[in-house]
């Protein structure tokens, strides 16, 4: 049984591959200086290969043993000194190679390094472009505030007018003092003008009268002067009011009148928010004082049709008449009278006292 | 370099040789077959008027070098063996070397047997399969392949037995291995 399975083993051995004799083999065969399973491998290998074969087949005779082995030297000689040439020159064309790789490599880095260079260069710049562009908001800013600031700088300057007027008139002392405090804030809160003047025109026109009257009237004549006084204080809200309590208590007028005024309110309603604009912007001149933009924008209100045309003709027969130029006034007090609306009364009071 | 190349199969130096043109293992590889190459050239060199070493070899090895880059070569010692010849007789020197079909077959079944080494069942299947086609065999191939492959009796003592020269013993061989070659080969085609 063992027998067979060794021979079975055995059996795989007819198709096993052996390789040639090599350089020491091929000789000790020759001399039969090989074991017998060495020999009997070798022999295997022989059946198949005709190369081997025939070399031991030529060894076999003495003759060519003898050139056998100087010839075999040589010819191993000759191979290793082409391969020599051969590994020296690739050798060379290795490094070349490798250095040509090492440049590229370089220059492929310099590149790559100049574009960065350049893209980081452009990055700075736009990011620079970008500070500059979100930082002017800033000194812009900076100069509202200091235009602002600025701009409670006429209402000091004419405080202190205010106060030398206010030294004849008591009342508007206080009024003063309210402005002497307000720009403090007004220069910290970034507030558009147009909201600036309407608070001033809402609040101030106190001390715009007292001028007037400190400059001309005595100081007997402070009680009509305050009755002046009253409509610029309310002439941009209460005056409203009286246009409506007069509305509601019909007047002497007829219903075609108030369907007139009806009229006119809704046609009023557009350009009364320019127009109460001008006025409460000709307001802020004429209580700071700058009695000539007060009458130049009043001026421009005169033409009208709204409430404000009444009002401005009243403020500019106030402005008139605080410079002096009491004709002026006298005239347009007496168109106020003539046009028989709220102002009416006290355009009437105003003309008598003059 | 050298040494690493020396350790690698003819398989490994050719293809080394073709696809990274490495001309060092070309080198080791005619190399380790120049020995053989003299041997079989020295009656060639001998006979050949005015046919010296020096202008034979490096003929031969650059036919060599020339055919590797180009032809297919599954066993180096037939493709060597048929270039010497090739220039010894130059009638066949233009002509490409090509295995044989009992050659390939012969290949196809050493590879087989490689692959089955490692699958017990498999190997057992192409044992049977083989004693089989032992027993197919003309009576001196089977008697010859026995004492040779399975006695291990040496090729000199099997030619006295039967006192046939050595060449002829080594043809029987030869001869009976081919045979079961190719009736192994028919069986897994047919398969």
């Amino acid at each position: 049984m063992s027998s067979n399975l060794e021979n079975n083993d055995k059996i795989l051995k007819i198709f096993s591959t052996v390789r040639c004799m090599n350089r020491d083999q091929l000789p000790r065969y020759l001399d039969g200086r090989l074991t017998d399973l060495e020999k009997h491998l070798l022999e295997q290998h022989l059946v198949d290969c005709d190369l081997c074969f025939d070399a031991l087949q030529t060894l076999s005779q003495a003759k060519y043993r003898e050139q056998y082995q100087p010839l075999s030297v040589s010819i191993s000689q000759y191979i290793r000194k082409s391969i020599a040439r051969v590994s020296t020159t690739q050798k060379v064309e290795r490094y070349q190679r490798l250095e040509q790789k090492k440049e590229s490599f370089l220059i492929y880095f310099w590149v790559v390094a100049a574009v960065a260079l350049g893209a980081g260069g452009v990055y700075l710049i736009q990011h620079q472009n970008k500070l500059q562009a979100s930082n002017p908001p800033q000194p812009i800013a900076a100069v509202e505030k200091t235009d602002k600031e600025m701009e409670p700088i006429p209402t000091r300057q004419s405080q202190p007018v205010v106060a030398s007027h206010t030294e004849t008139a008591a009342a508007p002392a206080p009024v003063a003092d309210t402005l002497q405090r307000r720009p403090a804030p007004a220069a910290v809160k970034v507030v558009p003008a147009v909201q600036k003047d309407t608070v001033k025109a809402t609040v101030t026109p106190k001390p715009a009268p007292p001028k007037d009257s400190a400059k001309k009237t005595p100081p007997a004549e402070q009680k009509e002067e305050k009755s002046t006084l009253q409509p610029a204080k309310e002439t941009p809200a209460p005056v409203p009011d009286k246009v409506e309590k007069k509305e509601t208590p019909p007047p002497p007028k007829k219903e075609k009148e108030k369907d007139d005024d009806n009229d006119k309110k809704t046609s009023d309603v557009q350009p009364s928010g320019t127009d109460e604009f001008l006025y409460k912007a000709a307001m802020v001149y004429h209580q700071q004082g700058d009695l000539n933009e007060a009458i130049s924008r009043y001026k421009h209100l005169t033409d009208s049709k709204s409430k404000y045309g009444e009002l401005s003709r009243y403020q500019l027969a106030v402005c008139y008449r605080s410079k002096g130029q009491t004709g002026k006034a006298r005239r347009m007090f007496k168109e106020v009278v003539r046009m028989n609306g709220p102002m009416k009364e006290k355009a009437q009071s105003a003309l008598d006292s003059l | 370099m050298l040494q690493q190349l020396t350790n690698l199969s003819d398989k490994d130096l050719i293809s080394r040789a073709r696809k990274l043109k490495d001309q060092e293992a070309e080198g080791v590889l005619l190399e380790r077959y120049s020995h053989l190459m003299v041997a079989v050239c020295l009656p060639f060199l001998n006979t050949a008027p005015g046919k010296g070493s020096d202008e034979v070899f490096p003929v031969l090895l650059q036919r060599l070098s020339n055919s590797l880059k180009t032809q297919t070569i599954h066993r180096v010692n037939e493709w060597i063996h048929y270039n010497v010849k090739a220039i010894q007789d130059k009638s066949d020197r233009n002509l490409p070397f090509f295995s044989t079909t009992e050659s390939r077959e012969i290949q196809q079944v050493e590879a087989r047997i490689e692959k089955a080494a490692m699958n017990q069942k498999e190997q057992q299947q192409l044992i049977a399969q083989m004693n089989v086609v032992i027993s197919q065999l003309p009576a001196e191939e089977k008697l010859f392949l026995t004492k040779f492959y399975l006695e291990q009796q040496p090729l000199t003592q099997l030619a006295e037995s039967k006192k046939y020269s050595i060449d002829k013993t080594r043809q029987i061989l030869k001869n009976a291995k081919q045979h079961m070659a190719s009736i192994l080969m028919k069986q897994s085609y047919e398969q």
